[in-house]
């Protein structure tokens, strides 16, 4: 899920405690939904259990423990996995894609080629649905029109957000 | 009214804009319309030179009539000398107060002359030694403008204090105008027509320089009007970047004209060479000029607009082109060709009506070609449909716009038309000049016309003893006046004598013969009674018709016999030796010394030379005058050609770029050029050939053709064709690189 | 099979570079969308494949021939018998008829003018515009004209249609119509169709698409 790749790529940069993710997702990616320290610890405990994150040491301190977590070599081949997948071509995919681009720029991964991947997925539905529409009724032309605009829109996205990617990169790093 | 002249200033920035490539096209269009209208000034200037040339003719008019004894004898005379033939006066001054002809600063006296500046430079040159001896003057002056003609004139005036005062040589002043016959309206109305038909391949052109760079300026104007500006507005804007232009072409007109104005008396043949200063248009039509060539040049760039200003976005849909119809654009030929046709051979009828047929006949013969053409060239390109793409596209593009092209080239066929017609006309007429001169050079006798009195007997011995001279005869001629009032010359001599003027096969003594001013004109008939010396009656005995060299009766001296001779004068003949070179010049210095008395004419002159100089000068004149109608069509088509391809700038590119080889564009824009130049030029020399002959035939001359001035013509034209295209090849190159695909 | 073959290929017009390494690679029959923003190149890239702009360097091949070592005349030979092209507007020969457009192609490749006029009509009844055979190109609308480009483009039957945004100059409706009628007529001959556009609707009639970015082509693989 998302949140458990976001929080792997932001561990890429190095161990963090808990408290430090959560403060970068909030700010990278959590605009108007800031995550809960539940939702955080719960998501880096399953992440330990699966062997993608692992403890880095205890930071003594005052107030609260501070636990590290480090990404472990199987987490950065899932984040990897992750970006270099497309997602599944549909509507209102913006938050998902915006965390993978920031990711990728953050990470030093190509967001061109996240980018290029999800345009090819897109199209591919595309192609299916101009077939499907070429061999319908009037209905599934409708219909199909519909999804059509909207995986376009997503596109167009893509594009405007591709040739922004230097300025993208340049706010990301600072 | 603010208004209007911040929107006629804005054409005007319009047009300037500054840039390189705007000062260029309006220096282009300057130079076009400037052409024309040095053309038109020069049109404009002919009748005032003609009114000028006439003055001074009425100017040196002698008035014969005055009160008390008059002040200056004088006779005149011509000198001829070879084919050249030497006006001149001989002055004998009586008084102080004598009147002194126009343009000498004083009479000459006893043993002076005066000479005309080419008469002068005649007697200068080396080839003129034998005429010297018949001006043994001293030289005190030279004749100015004011009194000759033309900048060529030979003329001189002579002191002589022997001239003894007689009926015919007295003077009392010099000026007096006669009544010349003006030229009759029909025929004013005709030759207008005909300037009007001249003079419309300048007009057309005038047009055509106006739309120099149109597409550009529609897309400008449609910019224009796109943003609000309306119909009224944008055609003010429009005529304001015309004017510029025609204003350009107007200074550069004027400049044209004045530069070209000192060449005028550069002009060889002698009759036509006119003083530069005579040829100033008068004002009226030099008016008409300068306010009618900005006005057309405003109204047909409005007109070619009128698509453009109501359609904001300048789309010009392309519609299928209106058929041409034929019928009323064969009226004019079939017209003019009947009118001809019924006058074939008439010319020697005095009607005025005849001329008119004529007339009418050639300028309808010339208004078909404009209004056939159009159909012509419509017609010919339907019926071509296209063998080959390269016509194919060519042909399809006429179709759409045919009207253009064959205006441009109807205005020339017009005027290449007329020059066959003058080509035709002017071969034949020289072809018989030539034929005359040449039957004329066996003619081996000068006619010597004494007058006044002196002693005959000792000019004849001169004349006798003279290099080259056979022998003189003597014809004793007097008038005689016919019943039906006219006067008919009546000349007696031996037949050797007759010999000198009439073709007297097997005369005998007792034969009278008639000779016509020409075939079926009238003459004295066998039997009529002649009033002869307004006298005596003789009653004419039986002639024979022969051929002869100046009209009249020719008798035998048995023949005339009763004839009363007291108040006739005689003409003597000297019968040269044609051997002996020159022998009519010799024997006219042998009789120098009698100057204006003797009048010696030489009927044998060979004159071919000088003929062939003269028509030789006009085919010139011809051909370069058609030279600059072609090369102004020619600028026509060029700027017509070079805007289609900006225009289809982009289809160009893309049959380029779909493998559409460029030689196939450049045959086609070949073709486009060349159907209609090549169909209108054919169209002038078959009209033009038709016209020469049939006028020809009106005039019963035998035809004759130029076609070495044809060919030249067709041959221009042909080249004209390819230079066209050749100037348009760099612009379709640059238009079908792939740069012409992208979009702007 | 590969049968047009782009590599390495750097075009500068002046100081602007609008290629810098591009290639690509079009099988026969198959179609392929050229996508990018604009500037991107896609048009160079376009004119440089298909033998219209010479490339500064690189090497274009089709078949077993090299189009970059190619004179003129002989690219212009190739572009008229082998390839097909549809621009965005203005292709069309304003003074010929439709039909006469048509059958150009044939003529110019020495055809008599009946039997490429039957050929003509024969194409644009597929394309549904046998009705403006008689009229000239600026009467006719624009998804009319489209078509008769389209049926100019097919008439030789080419081995490639090049097609500069077909439908750039054409509403959502006319354009799909446009672009339904290009991609199965050209799969009906087989024809190999490289498709520049910049719209996603439109590349979606393609096999796969190429992705052109700052003068460089990423030839991405058909994804399913």
């Amino acid at each position: 899920m998302a949140i458990g790749h976001a929080l792997l790529g932001l561990l890429e940069g190095g161990p963090r405690h808990g408290y430090d993710l959560k403060r970068a997702y909030d700010e990278r990616f959590g605009q108007h939904r800031p995550l809960a320290y539940g939702q955080v610890y719960s998501t880096l405990s399953r992440l330990l259990k699966n062997g993608l994150v692992a403890e880095a040491g205890v930071e003594a301190g005052d107030g609260p423990e501070r636990r590290r977590y480090a990404i472990t070599d199987a987490g950065v081949t899932d984040v990897e996995r992750w970006l270099g997948t497309p997602e599944k071509p549909e509507p209102y995919l913006q938050n998902t894609l915006y965390s993978k681009v920031v990711l990728a720029l953050l990470s030093g991964r190509s967001a061109t080629d996240v980018l290029d991947v999800q345009r090819s997925a897109h199209l591919g539905t595309m192609r299916e649905l101009t077939r499907r529409k070429a061999d319908g009724d009037l209905a599934d032309q409708l219909i199909c029109d519909f999804a059509l605009f909207h995986l376009e829109a997503d596109l167009r996205w893509l594009e405007l957000t591709a040739a922004r990617l230097d300025k993208l990169a340049a706010e990301v790093g600072k | 009214m603010t208004q209007v002249i911040s929107d006629l200033l804005l054409g005007v920035r319009l047009a300037v804009g500054g840039s390189r490539k705007s000062w260029g096209r309006l220096v282009l269009q300057g130079v076009g319309i400037g052409l024309c209208v040095a053309v038109l000034l020069l049109a404009a200037a002919i009748p005032n030179a003609l009114k000028v040339r006439d003055d001074r003719t009425d100017s040196l008019n002698e008035v014969a009539e005055g009160t008390g004894p008059a002040p200056l004898l004088m006779e005149e005379m011509y000198v001829h000398f070879r084919s050249l033939d030497i006006p001149g006066n001989y002055v004998n001054v009586r008084a102080e107060n004598a009147p002194v002809p126009p343009g000498l600063e004083r009479l000459p006296g006893d043993g002076e002359i005066v000479v005309s500046p080419a008469l002068a430079e005649l007697l200068a040159s080396p080839d003129a030694g034998l005429l010297g001896p018949r001006f043994p003057q001293r030289v005190i002056g030279t004749i100015s403008q004011a009194g000759l003609v033309g900048p060529r004139d030979l003329l001189f005036y002579a002191g002589d204090t022997t001239i003894a005062e007689r009926e015919g040589n007295r003077v009392y002043a010099f000026g007096q105008t006669y009544e010349r016959r003006g030229l009759d309206p029909v025929l004013w109305m005709l030759s207008l027509v005909g300037i009007v038909v001249l003079l419309f391949p300048v007009l057309v052109f005038v047009g055509v320089a106006t739309r120099l760079a149109a597409a550009q300026r529609d897309r400008r104007l449609a910019a224009l009007r796109l943003v609000g500006a309306a119909a009224s507005r944008v055609r003010l804007i429009a005529s304001g970047e015309t004017l510029v232009g025609a204003l350009a072409g107007l200074v550069f007109g004027i400049g044209f004209f004045f530069a070209a104005r000192p060449l005028a008396d550069d002009i060889s043949i002698a009759e036509v060479a006119i003083y530069p200063a005579d040829l100033l248009p008068t004002p009226e039509l030099a008016a008409l000029v300068l306010v009618a060539v900005p006005a057309l040049a405003v109204l047909t760039s409005l007109f070619a607009m009128r698509r453009t200003i109501i359609e904001p976005l300048g789309v010009v849909r392309h519609q299928k082109p209106v058929r041409r119809r034929l019928w009323w654009r064969l009226v004019p030929p079939v017209a003019g060709i009947a009118l001809l046709v019924s006058q074939a051979g008439a010319i020697g009828e005095k009607d005025s009506r005849f001329q008119f047929y004529v007339i009418a006949g050639v300028v309808l013969l010339m208004l078909s070609i404009p209004v056939l053409l159009p159909w012509l060239v419509e017609w010919v390109v339907n019926w071509m449909r296209g063998a080959t793409p390269a016509l194919q596209l060519a042909v399809r593009r006429l179709q759409l716009d045919a009207g253009t092209a064959a205006r441009v080239v109807g205005g020339v066929a017009v005027v290449l038309a007329g020059t066959v017609t003058l080509q035709v006309l002017i071969a034949s007429v020289e072809k018989d000049v030539i034929d005359e001169e040449k039957r004329d050079l066996v003619h081996n006798f000068v006619a010597l016309t004494p007058k006044g009195e002196f002693d005959m007997a000792a000019m004849k011995d001169a004349v006798a003893a003279g290099n080259g001279v056979r022998a003189v005869h003597v014809l004793d001629r007097t008038s005689a006046k016919l019943p039906d009032g006219s006067t008919t010359r009546v000349s007696v001599g031996t037949c050797s004598a007759l010999k000198a003027q009439a073709d007297v096969k097997g005369c005998t003594d007792g034969k009278a013969y008639l000779v016509r001013f020409s075939r079926g004109a009238a003459g004295a008939e066998s039997g009529e009674v002649l009033m002869v010396g307004g006298r005596s009656a003789w009653t004419v005995p039986r002639l024979e018709e022969v051929p002869g060299i100046s009209p009249g009766l020719f008798l035998t001296p048995a023949a005339a016999e009763g004839l009363d001779l007291s108040e006739g004068m005689p003409q003597f003949q000297a019968e040269l030796d044609l051997a002996v070179p020159d022998a009519a010049e010799h024997m006219r210095n042998a009789i120098a010394p009698y100057s204006w008395r003797v009048h010696a004419y030489f009927y044998g002159q060979d004159d071919t030379a000088e003929v062939e100089l003269v028509f030789g000068a006009v085919r010139q004149v011809l051909i370069a005058g058609s030279m600059l109608t072609l090369l102004l069509a020619g600028a026509s088509l060029l700027v017509m050609a070079l805007e289609q391809v900006r225009e289809r700038r982009r289809s160009l590119a893309v049959m380029a770029a779909s493998g559409v080889p460029r030689g196939i564009l450049a045959r086609s824009l070949l073709w486009q050029n060349g159907v209609p130049l090549v169909l209108s030029t054919a169209i002038a020399v078959g009209t033009g050939v038709l016209l020469g002959v049939m006028v020809t035939r009106v005039f019963n001359a035998e035809v004759a053709y130029d076609w070495q001035g044809t060919a030249t013509l067709a041959g221009a034209s042909v080249v004209l064709v390819l230079a066209v295209t050749a100037l348009t090849l760099p612009s379709l190159r640059r238009a079908t690189g792939a740069l012409g695909l992208r979009t702007e | 099979m590969s049968l047009l073959v782009a590599q390495d290929l750097h075009k500068s017009f002046g100081k602007t570079h609008a290629l810098e390494g591009a290639g690509l690679t079009i099988r026969a029959g198959e179609i392929v969308a050229v996508m990018g923003p604009s500037g991107s190149g896609k048009s160079t890239l376009l004119h440089c494949i298909a033998g219209i702009l010479p490339p500064d360097s690189g090497v274009v091949r089709y078949g077993d021939r090299e189009l970059t070592s190619m004179s003129d005349r002989e690219r212009s030979e190739l572009r008229r018998t082998d390839f097909g092209f549809v621009f965005q507007f203005g292709q069309l020969v304003p003074e010929l008829t439709c039909l006469e457009n048509v059958a150009l192609p044939l003529r110019l490749s020495g055809m008599k003018r009946r039997a490429a006029e039957r050929a003509a009509r024969d194409w644009m009844a597929k394309l549904e515009v046998d009705g403006v055979a008689d009229q000239r190109p600026g009467e006719t609308s624009g998804g009319q004209g489209q078509r008769v480009a389209i049926a100019r483009a097919l008439v030789t039957e080419p081995k490639v249609v090049f097609a500069d945004e077909p439908t750039g100059a054409l509403d959502s409706l006319n354009g799909e119509r446009v672009m339904h009628l290009l991609t199965s007529a050209a799969r009906e001959t087989g024809a190999a169709v490289v498709l520049v556009t910049h719209e996603a609707r439109v590349a979606a009639y393609s096999d796969r698409e190429v992705v052109v970015r700052d003068g460089k082509a990423r030839d991405v693989e058909f994804v399913r």
